[in-house]
C-alpha cells in the first residue's frame, strides 16, 4: 500500500520535473528591431549576427564593432540600444506579470547604450537595475544615456 | 486612442530634434580630466516627462531628477560626482549613434467590446484598418501584442476566459483584415488590470476592452 503510495508519489515527481524542464526553455525577452555594421549577440559562447527580428533571451550579451549600432525592445516594450564599439549584457528578464514576476537587468560592460523604461518599470521600479562597471544605477522610469568607462 | 497617437507622432519630433540640426561640431576648448561611467538621464520621448534615477557605489549616491542631469563615476572606486545639467550638443556628440539605434516606441490601441460579449462596439471595430496599416508600414520586425480585458461583472475565472476571448476575436479580425498570425500574440488579464478602479461586480465600459501594442 505504502509501496505503491510511494511509486505513485516518484511517478507524479518525475513528470513533475520532465515539466518543469521543459517550462525553463527560455521565453524569447526581446526582439533585434535595429542592427547596422557589425552587430552580434553572443550566447553560450557563440557569437550570432543580430539580424532585425532576431530573438534575444536572458543571459544574451549584445555587442557591436566599430561601425556598429544595434536596437531592440523587450517584451514589456523596455528599449535598449548600442552605439559602435559597445557591450551590453542582459542580466535578468522576467516578465510575467499575472504571476508577479518581474525583474530587469542590464550590465553596460563597454561603450555607449541608450535605456528606455518599460512595463517592468511601471508596474515594479524596483525590480530594474541597470549597471555601469562603477556604478549601479536604480530606474525610476523613462529614458538615460550610459556609457562604461572614459572616452 | 487619439492621445496615444499624439504622444508617439510627439516622440518622432521629439527624436528628430534630439538628433538632429547639431550644427557645426564644436570644438573641444578645455581638455576633458581623465573620466569614468557617465549616466545621463533624458527627457521622455513621448510626454517630454523626466523620470528618475538613482546613482550609486559603495563610496556613495546620486540622484538624477532634471532634464540631462548628468553624473560621470570615476573608475578609481570614487563615489559619483555632483550631477550637473549636460547641454544637448554634448549628449548628441557622446550617445548619438547609441540613441539613433533605439528603436520607435510601441503604437498602442485600445478597442473596446460590449457588455459581457465578444463583439466589438462600432468605432472599435473601424480602428482595425489603420492598426493593420501601421503594422504594414514598415514596422522592422513587426509584433502585435493582444490583451483581453473585463470589468468586473461575474467571476476572476469567468473573466480571464472572457479576455481571452476578447483578444481571440480581435486576432481573428486583424488575420482576416491581412496580418500574419504568427505575428499576433493574445493573452488575457480578465478583470485583474482595468482601466477604471471599481467595485466589483460592477459593468464599466472602459473595462471591456483589448489593448493591443504594435511594436
Amino acid at each position: 500500500m505504502f509501496a505503491r503510495y510511494f511509486i505513485s508519489l516518484a511517478v507524479v515527481l518525475a513528470v513533475g520535473a520532465a515539466s518543469t524542464a521543459e517550462a525553463q526553455e527560455q521565453p524569447i525577452a526581446g526582439r533585434v528591431k535595429v542592427a547596422s555594421g557589425d552587430a552580434y549577440i553572443l550566447r553560450a559562447g557563440s557569437q550570432i549576427p543580430a539580424k532585425v527580428g532576431e530573438p534575444v533571451f536572458q543571459a544574451d550579451s549584445l555587442r557591436t564593432g566599430t561601425d556598429g549600432r544595434l536596437g531592440v525592445t523587450m517584451k514589456d516594450d523596455t528599449r535598449v540600444s548600442l552605439g559602435p564599439s559597445s557591450e551590453v549584457r542582459l542580466e535578468q528578464f522576467a516578465y510575467a506579470p499575472t504571476e508577479g514576476r518581474l525583474g530587469f537587468a542590464m550590465r553596460v560592460v563597454r561603450g555607449l547604450a541608450a535605456y528606455v523604461s518599460g512595463r517592468i518599470a511601471k508596474l515594479a521600479p524596483d525590480a530594474v537595475r541597470l549597471e555601469t562597471p562603477a556604478s549601479i544605477v536604480g530606474v525610476r522610469g523613462t529614458s538615460l544615456a550610459l556609457r562604461a568607462g572614459g572616452e | 486612442m487619439t492621445a496615444a497617437r499624439t504622444a508617439s507622432a510627439a516622440a518622432a519630433v521629439l527624436t528628430a530634434v534630439m538628433l538632429t540640426g547639431c550644427g557645426p561640431k564644436t570644438v573641444a576648448t578645455t581638455p576633458r580630466p581623465p573620466s569614468g561611467d557617465l549616466v545621463v538621464l533624458l527627457p521622455d520621448q513621448g510626454s517630454g516627462a523626466v523620470g528618475r534615477v538613482t546613482v550609486s557605489n559603495p563610496a556613495g549616491s546620486v540622484t538624477l531628477d532634471g532634464a540631462r542631469l548628468a553624473t560621470e563615476i570615476p573608475s578609481s572606486g570614487g563615489p559619483p560626482a555632483a550631477p550637473t545639467v549636460m547641454d544637448e550638443a554634448e549628449v548628441r556628440r557622446i550617445f548619438g549613434e547609441a540613441l539613433s539605434a533605439l528603436p520607435p516606441p510601441a503604437s498602442l490601441f485600445t478597442l473596446y467590446f460590449e457588455f459581457e460579449s465578444n463583439q466589438l462596439t462600432t468605432e472599435s471595430r473601424k480602428l482595425l484598418p489603420e492598426i493593420l496599416a501601421l503594422v504594414v508600414k514598415a514596422r522592422p520586425a513587426p509584433e502585435v501584442i493582444v490583451i483581453g480585458h473585463t470589468d468586473t461583472t461575474g467571476s476572476a475565472p469567468t473573466n480571464l476566459a472572457l479576455g481571452l476571448k476578447r483578444a481571440q476575436t480581435v486576432k481573428q479580425l486583424l488575420v482576416e483584415t491581412g496580418i500574419e498570425a504568427d505575428l499576433v500574440e493574445v493573452t488575457s488579464h480578465g478583470e485583474g488590470d482595468p482601466l477604471v478602479q471599481t467595485p466589483d461586480n460592477t459593468p464599466e465600459p472602459k473595462n471591456r476592452r483589448v489593448d493591443i501594442a504594435v511594436r
